[in-house]
């Protein structure tokens, strides 16, 4: 559910007022997991011998080929795991600063995945949410940890890469259900069908690696008071990720979002665009952990003339996931 | 000529035509490769195999421990135990370099050729 800014009239706010909601600080939350981040890679990269040979640590044609799901941040690499393989992830998304007030939610995705053939992969997991809201115009200030819904995945790989072949595509498709509203935390019931094309690129040969996303979102939401709102979001990304060790890349990656209040993208209502650093470390070839952060650096709402698009889109969302393979 | 005569006069042809043409993929031939394991090294160290051919990888580990044969882009892994013998289902493979290695050895590793 979005928060529809343009009935709180922002622009009849002293010019003062909007200024120092602009210069909001950045989430102790986010600071945190930028700590962590760094403090995760540094540790790696000065230990990559656990988990590759030190002789071949300088060499990157003697690395092993890695897997890019995760590779490339928010943005998923066509990676479809290995038959066989079971993997149980903790994957929290958190989202910061709106228009005015304070505003910070979570979403953690507890997941079990699996590869059962060499071309699909499926997950499911569930959702717990968690929602800090105060002093804003839009939205019930509120302060809750709640279960938030459940989700499957499925993910099937339409073009694999070889020592002749670069490039990469998966389809996947996940249905989530909600029962805590994304981003007013409200009680709700929403359903939501993501749709998209996960390609990458191997650019140097263990080394350099490019990500694409194509993302078609379409959801449904009743609301407490028997209200259905209907909206989607269309967007893409593009990202780099940098092999430095065996066991760490570093990356960055561009979102560009738009908004629509149909599910047939035809009452477009706002769009963003959203870039930030991306993070891989693998501790273990059993264990590994993926962190980004984007900050919102254009954006626009349909008849809002204050930059930046607060109302389906957020000032900073962050990613830290931790898996651990079986 | 009964309807339902008349549709099996003019689609039983068709199924037929169908499963003849997909039987040469249900009996494509599969070629087998052997592996072995032993003092920490895969011996031979490059295996071959045909293009679009499903591949079956006997994998023998002749050492006192368990391996585990991984390898990213045949995505596969299996653990194979001490003095045992696993078997690793591969797809129909494309032309080019396969790479694989024991999970549990940084330093065992090789690749498997199609062409």
């Amino acid at each position: 559910m979005r928060i529809d800014c343009r009935t709180g009239s922002p622009y009849l706010r002293p010019a003062g007022a909007i200024q120092s909601m602009r210069t909001t600080r950045p989430p102790v939350a986010l600071a945190f997991c930028v700590v962590v981040t760094l403090g995760c890679g540094s540790a790696a990269a000065q230990d990559a011998s656990t988990w590759q040979d030190a002789s071949t640590r300088q060499d990157p044609s003697s690395w092993r080929e890695i897997e890019t799901k995760y590779i490339f941040g928010f943005t998923t690499g066509s990676g479809i795991g290995l038959e066989g393989e079971k993997e149980f992830t903790i994957d929290s998304v958190g989202r910061f600063g709106k228009r005015d007030g304070h505003y910070a939610a979570t979403e953690t995705k507890y997941e079990f995945e699996f590869t059962p053939s060499q071309f699909v992969q499926i997950e499911f997991g569930a959702l717990g949410s968690t929602h800090t809201i105060g002093g804003m115009t839009d939205l019930d200030g509120r302060n809750q940890v709640a279960f938030g819904g459940g989700f499957a995945e499925f993910r099937y790989l339409a073009v694999e890469r070889t020592s002749n072949n670069p490039l990469s595509v998966t389809l996947a498709v996940e249905p989530t259900v909600r029962f805590i509203d994304e981003t007013s935390g409200a009680r709700v019931h929403n359903y939501e069908f993501e749709t998209t094309v996960n390609a990458d690129v191997e650019l140097l040969k263990n080394r350099l690696y490019a990500g694409f996303n194509l993302l078609y979102e379409p959801e449904v939401t009743k609301t407490g008071f028997g209200e259905t709102q209907r909206e989607a979001k269309f967007g893409g990304s593009a990202a780099l990720a940098l092999r430095l060790a065996p066991n760490l890349l570093i990356g960055g990656e561009v979102w560009y979002l738009r908004h629509y209040d149909s599910p047939t993208l035809s009452d477009f209502t706002g769009d963003a665009l959203m870039a930030g650093p991306t993070l891989y470390v693998q501790f273990t070839p059993k264990m590994f952990m993926t962190a980004a952060w984007n900050a919102q650096v254009w954006g626009r709402e349909v008849g809002n003339p204050l930059s930046l698009n607060l109302s389906e889109f957020q000032r900073h969302r962050a990613r830290l996931k931790f898996a651990y393979e079986f | 000529m009964s309807a339902v005569t008349m549709t099996m006069r003019l689609f039983l042809p068709a199924a037929i035509g169908a499963i003849a043409l997909l039987q040469p993929a249900w009996a494509e031939p599969i070629a087998e490769i052997l592996v072995t394991y032993s003092n920490g090294q895969f011996q031979p160290g490059v295996l071959n195999a045909p293009v679009d051919k499903p591949v079956v990888i006997h994998v023998k580990n002749l050492d006192a421990k368990a391996l585990e044969f991984e390898s990213t882009s045949l995505r596969v892994e299996k653990v194979v135990a001490a003095k045992s013998e696993g078997i690793v289902n591969v797809r129909a493979l494309k032309a080019g370099r396969y790479e694989f290695y024991d999970d549990f050895n940084d330093k065992a590793h090789g690749a498997l050729i199609v062409e």
